[in-house]
């Protein structure tokens, strides 16, 4: 029986080749997340391991604030260096830093993305313990010059002898350049850009006079790297706070830091391939289900002639498996393809995130073909055991296809599930957990899947109205078409309903959110212009600079916020800094109790839920722990409601300390009588100069910030886009399936008298009903979820919601257009249907 | 022969699937007429050519060689879509089984050559029509709620609402118990002899085909003799003769 349950299924090469696409989709994308996160990892391995390759110890500080995006460490004075070329076994030290400076282009513009790969200033040393190699010319030396390395210097088109301006803390400074350098046998490690200068030239421009961020040690062979490690740590004065780590431990740290972030993005990448397999699914199910029915009269005769029912269900599981390994592996092929396209897209939403080669774990291959075919076996159950049901006399009469079966357990089951949904839902949006959110969205949407079938039928019918109405009975057809199988048509618009359904959602969620931003920036913001960079907690404008455009005659006022980690309680958020002299009537933080204005030094603001949350009055004390070690009690001095951040000081918190202070963005109101043009020249003298920052009036800057919420909805789009492309292979496949299976009806229409393109017409509008029947239930899923997601963040900031009535409008066109297109294929079969063959084989 | 008087003909017809060894002459030079007005009948053996001489003629499927009209139309000058255009509007059809639309009305069956069209008909004629196969009441149910000989009679309406030149009908009585065949077979001699239309009709069964004008008798693709006039005992005596 297994053998003859191989060969049926080989001998049918359309259905199975139909089948296997649908399995092949659904596993292609979680084979390509597999492979793009296996590629990512594996390049930073690389990476990390060629950069420390000659580090046999490393040494930092024992300060630091992990905020969740990496950590934050203190820097170590300059003085340790000599303790540590002292200590028995080191052969070579050197300090390392890789701090932010960022080299303008001779356009003027700053090199390298503002979300791209890091640009980093370092240390260009003789120590054979550092890890930058001359290529040409010589080691900068003073305070006027610089090395680049090899990458960047063609990228910017730098040679020897060229001046090259740098931003970095302290500002804007020219150098020449003497050199150009390798990182071992790199041109650039992971496409950073690197400033290399002398030490005293880099801790003074970079960081601080007479300090670096770390110190990496060359043994001379004598002791192991431990034993090293230990000697060093022996030596070092307990008053400097450092440490000291092997070169494997630190490259292993930094690698795993590194993949903990990239882990936020694998994870968000794997819960869409989950989608992609999930709609998938219903397509691998629906055709399965097709198919049984279709060869029921075949089911029947193996009865007939003795084979019992579990034979008759399992020759359909046999070809379930069949199907299903080969689908996967097909779908791991095509997934290689699909991880490239992951890092083409990441590419150009701004996601810059290096891959070098292809890396292909067996487990990956493993996981793909075992999660592809046992789906598939999964979804072939319910249709095995059916036709496993057939009674051996279907084979002897005409056995009637379109069963229409009694809906009304499947309707009590739907309206339960809807309803605990709705429960949860209702929960959710009077304060109940995120979790709870999750669980009803999660009932809302099985309800309204397993209800499908009740619903198809008459939504498909109005849905047809206009269709029958202009199409005259061709059109008729075509709804009763859509209409005539309800458990079909719920099936295939499924994949579509939930597309739809995320893809509103998504939309309506990001509509809120650029309200909010709007509305947020639009109260606390008064002035006329901002200077922003795009580099929050990494670099930005250095503080000097908005004193300097603060001083300027044209300028009334200029404030600039700037964010900074540190440990605040139990937490390590980053803290909004901003300058409480000059913000008042130009950067409004909408307080509930106390003035922005009077915040001191020893004080901090609150934003109000935190400090209800943590149980923070005003006039208690809160524990801050900056970056350096230092560790402050600030006094709670006000709340309130609306800012980047819970937590807010003043920058005077931060003079006299080795903390690099830099503004995110600067805030400007200019003197009365001033022309636009004359203020954007005056502010432009000097963020020009800066060679960073988008100058931007009021209007323009609120609306590039509430367009920064289009950037994630694009990486979404993307996303979703494979499950769209599942959901119109899911049409094409059952329209495929039900013209064959009408091909008599088909021959008999076309015998009395049906053109061609009638019969065109008459497929592709059941397609476009059935795919506006998805749309439309998605549409209404999509906003009501929206709306009910948006209410219950309502307590994280966003409120009131926006009904995106465009985008709406765009995914019901966009439906058709599916509708149409799947239609293509099929009704180019329908139209070569055989007459005779069809009519006359009785 | 006055060709007016002829609603489809055949002019040495052949049809042959395959080729080499494996070649199957369906129909071999085949040449036969069909008189407006009139019933006839096709009568043969299984594999006799009978079902492909009525497809070709009624523009189902393509000769091999020879010609076809329907009218003064050479059906081989047509294109797909002007073959189309004539079945719907001058040749009606009615076919052993899986005759109806299961999604339409028998209202809506009996008219769909006219829709399809996008044509009104002559709503009187319709009406006779309905009338004669006294189905009022049914109108509105679909196929799946007719009983098969109630199925071939919407299929017989339809094949007389657009009052076609010519009405092919293949075995129509083929799945049917004797009365209900019966029935059909009465409703087509009242077609051609009340309101003047020409039927063709392919069976093997003798007794239908008595119900004929005229019958033409295949065998081997080739016509084996003709009769006017028939009763079943004619027809069974002659057909001992063709088996001999």
């Amino acid at each position: 029986m297994f053998r003859l349950s191989l060969k049926m299924t080989l001998a049918r090469k359309g259905r199975l080749l139909l089948t296997s696409l649908a399995i092949i989709l659904g596993t292609s994308f979680l084979a390509g997340t597999s492979i793009f996160s296996a590629t990512i990892n594996s390049t930073f391995d690389r990476l990390f391991t060629d950069i420390f390759r000659d580090v046999d110890a490393y040494v930092r500080s024992t300060n630091s604030v992990d905020t969740g995006f990496g950590e934050v460490r203190a820097p170590s004075p300059v003085s340790a260096l000599e303790i540590i070329l002292k200590v028995d076994g080191v052969s070579a030290a050197v300090g390392d830093m890789q701090s932010y400076a960022r080299v303008i282009g001779k356009d003027g513009k700053p090199l390298g993305e503002d979300q791209g790969p890091p640009t980093f200033g370092g240390i260009a040393s003789s120590s054979a313990a550092g890890l930058w190699i001359v290529e040409s010319g010589r080691l900068p030396m003073g305070a006027k010059e610089m090395m680049l390395d090899r990458k960047t210097a063609e990228a910017g088109k730098f040679v020897i002898g060229d001046s090259v301006r740098v931003n970095a803390l302290s500002g804007t400074r020219e150098f020449s350049l003497v050199g150009i350098a390798n990182y071992g046998d790199v041109s650039s490690p992971g496409g950073a850009t690197f400033a290399l200068f002398d030490q005293p030239t880099a801790s003074e421009f970079l960081l601080k006079p007479g300090f670096v961020d770390a110190f990496l040690v060359q043994g001379d062979g004598t002791l192991s790297d431990e034993e090293l490690a230990k000697a060093i740590n022996s030596a070092l004065l307990p008053s400097d706070k450092l440490e000291t780590l092997t070169g494997a431990e630190i490259t292993e740290e930094t690698t795993s830091q590194i993949k903990k972030v990239l882990g936020f993005l694998t994870t968000f990448l794997t819960a869409f391939s989950f989608i992609a397999l999930g709609i998938g699914c219903f397509v691998i199910y629906n055709v399965f289900s097709i198919t049984a029915a279709q060869r029921q009269r075949e089911s029947a005769l193996l009865r007939a002639i003795g084979a019992s029912r579990r034979q008759v269900t399992n020759s359909l599981i046999v070809e379930a498996v069949v199907v299903g390994l080969l689908g996967s592996i097909l779908g791991f092929v095509v997934g290689i393809g699909l991880s490239q396209a992951l890092s083409a897209l990441l590419n150009a939403i701004g996601l810059e995130i290096p891959t070098s080669g292809l890396t292909i774990n067996m487990s990956a291959i493993v996981s793909t073909v075992l999660i592809g075919t046992i789906i598939t076996t999964l979804s072939a159950i319910l249709p095995a055991l059916r036709s496993g049901r057939v009674p051996p006399l279907a084979a002897m009469r005409e056995t009637a296809l379109d069963v229409v079966t009694r809906l009304t357990r499947r309707v009590i089951i739907g309206l339960i599930f809807l309803i605990l949904g709705v429960i949860a839902l209702v929960a959710s949006v009077n304060g109940a957990d995120v979790k709870i959110l999750g669980v009803g969205v999660l009932a809302v949407f099985a309800g309204v899947l397993v209800l499908g079938p009740a619903i198809s039928r008459p939504v498909a019918m109005l849905l047809g109205k206009p269709v029958s109405k202009i199409r005259g009975v061709t059109g008729t057809m075509s709804q009763q078409n859509a209409a005539r199988n309800p458990k079909r048509t719920a099936r295939t618009a499924a994949p579509v309903l939930i597309g739809v359904a995320l893809v509103t959602s998504f939309t309506a969620l990001a509509a809120s959110i650029k309200g909010e931003i709007r509305e947020s920036i639009g109260s606390s913001f008064r002035g006329d212009y901002a200077l922003s960079v795009n580099s929050r907690g990494f670099g930005g404008i250095p503080i000097s600079v908005t004193d300097k455009i603060d001083q300027l005659p044209e300028v009334a006022t200029a404030t600039g916020v700037g964010f900074i980690p540190a440990k605040v309680g139990d937490e390590s958020p980053f803290v909004l800094v901003f300058n409480p002299k000059t913000a008042e009537g130009l950067y409004d933080l909408e307080m509930i109790d106390g003035r922005q204005s009077d915040l001191g030094k020893d004080e901090i603001l609150l934003e109000q839920d935190k400090a209800i949350e943590k149980n923070l009055p005003i006039g208690s004390t809160v524990q801050v722990t900056l970056v350096d070690g230092r560790t402050l009690q600030l006094k709670v001095a006000g709340t309130y409601k609306d800012a980047y951040g819970n937590y807010a000081v003043s920058r005077e918190l931060f003079e006299g300390t080795a903390t690099p202070l830099f503004d995110s963005f600067i805030y400007i109101s200019t003197v009365a009588d001033v022309s636009d043009k004359n203020a954007r020249k005056a502010i432009s003298a000097i963020s020009a100069d800066l060679g960073v920052g988008t100058l931007e009036s009021r209007d323009e800057y609120i609306d590039s910030q509430a367009a920064q919420v289009n950037q994630f909805l694009a990486l979404i789009y993307g996303l979703l886009f494979l499950s769209v492309v599942i959901a119109i292979v899911g049409i094409i496949i059952t329209l495929l399936l039900s013209v064959f299976e009408r091909k008599h009806e088909i021959g008999l229409l076309r015998a009395v008298g049906m053109t061609r393109s009638q019969v065109r017409t008459m497929v592709r509008w059941e397609s476009v009903i059935t795919s506006l029947f998805g749309a439309v239930t998605g549409v209404v899923l999509g906003i009501v979820t929206g709306v009910v997601i948006v209410i219950s963040l309502n307590e994280s900031g966003i409120s009131g919601f926006t009904l995106p009535i465009t985008s709406t409008i765009f995914i019901l066109i966009g439906s058709f257009i599916i509708g149409v297109l799947a239609a293509v294929f099929p009704a180019w079969r329908a139209t070569r249907t055989n007459i005779i063959s069809s009519i006359a084989s009785n | 022969m006055n060709s007016t008087n002829i609603a489809a003909r055949a002019e040495s017809a052949s049809k042959i699937y395959g080729s080499g060894e494996n070649e199957v002459r369906a129909l071999d030079n085949v040449s036969v007429s069909f008189e407006r007005g009139k019933f006839s009948a096709i009568m043969g053996p299984s594999g006799s050519g009978k079902s492909t001489l009525m497809h070709c003629v009624a523009g189902l499927d393509a000769l091999t060689s020879g010609k076809v009209f329907i009218g003064e139309t050479d059906l081989s000058e047509l294109s797909d879509k002007e073959i189309t255009k004539l079945r719907r509007e001058k040749v009606g059809f009615v076919f052993q089984s899986f005759n109806l639309i299961p999604t339409l009305n028998a209202y809506e069956n009996i008219t769909l050559p006219l829709s399809l069209g996008k044509k009104l008909g002559d709503e009187a004629w319709i009406k006779q029509v309905i009338d004669t196969i006294s189905l009022n009441d049914r109108l509105n149910h679909r196929p799946s709620e007719l009983s098969g000989g109630q199925q071939q009679r919407v299929a017989v309406a339809r094949a007389l609402a657009t009052q076609p030149e010519i009405i092919f009908a293949d075995e129509p009585t083929g799945n049917l118990d004797s009365k209900s065949g019966s029935d059909i077979l009465k409703f087509m001699r009242r077609a051609v002899t009340d309101l003047k239309q020409t039927i063709v009709m392919v069976t093997h069964d003798a007794v239908s085909a008595s119900y004929a004008d005229h019958i033409v008798f295949l065998a081997d693709g080739k016509i084996a003799g003709e009769m006017t006039q028939p009763t079943p005992d004619k027809v069974l005596d002659y057909l001992k003769h063709l088996g001999e």
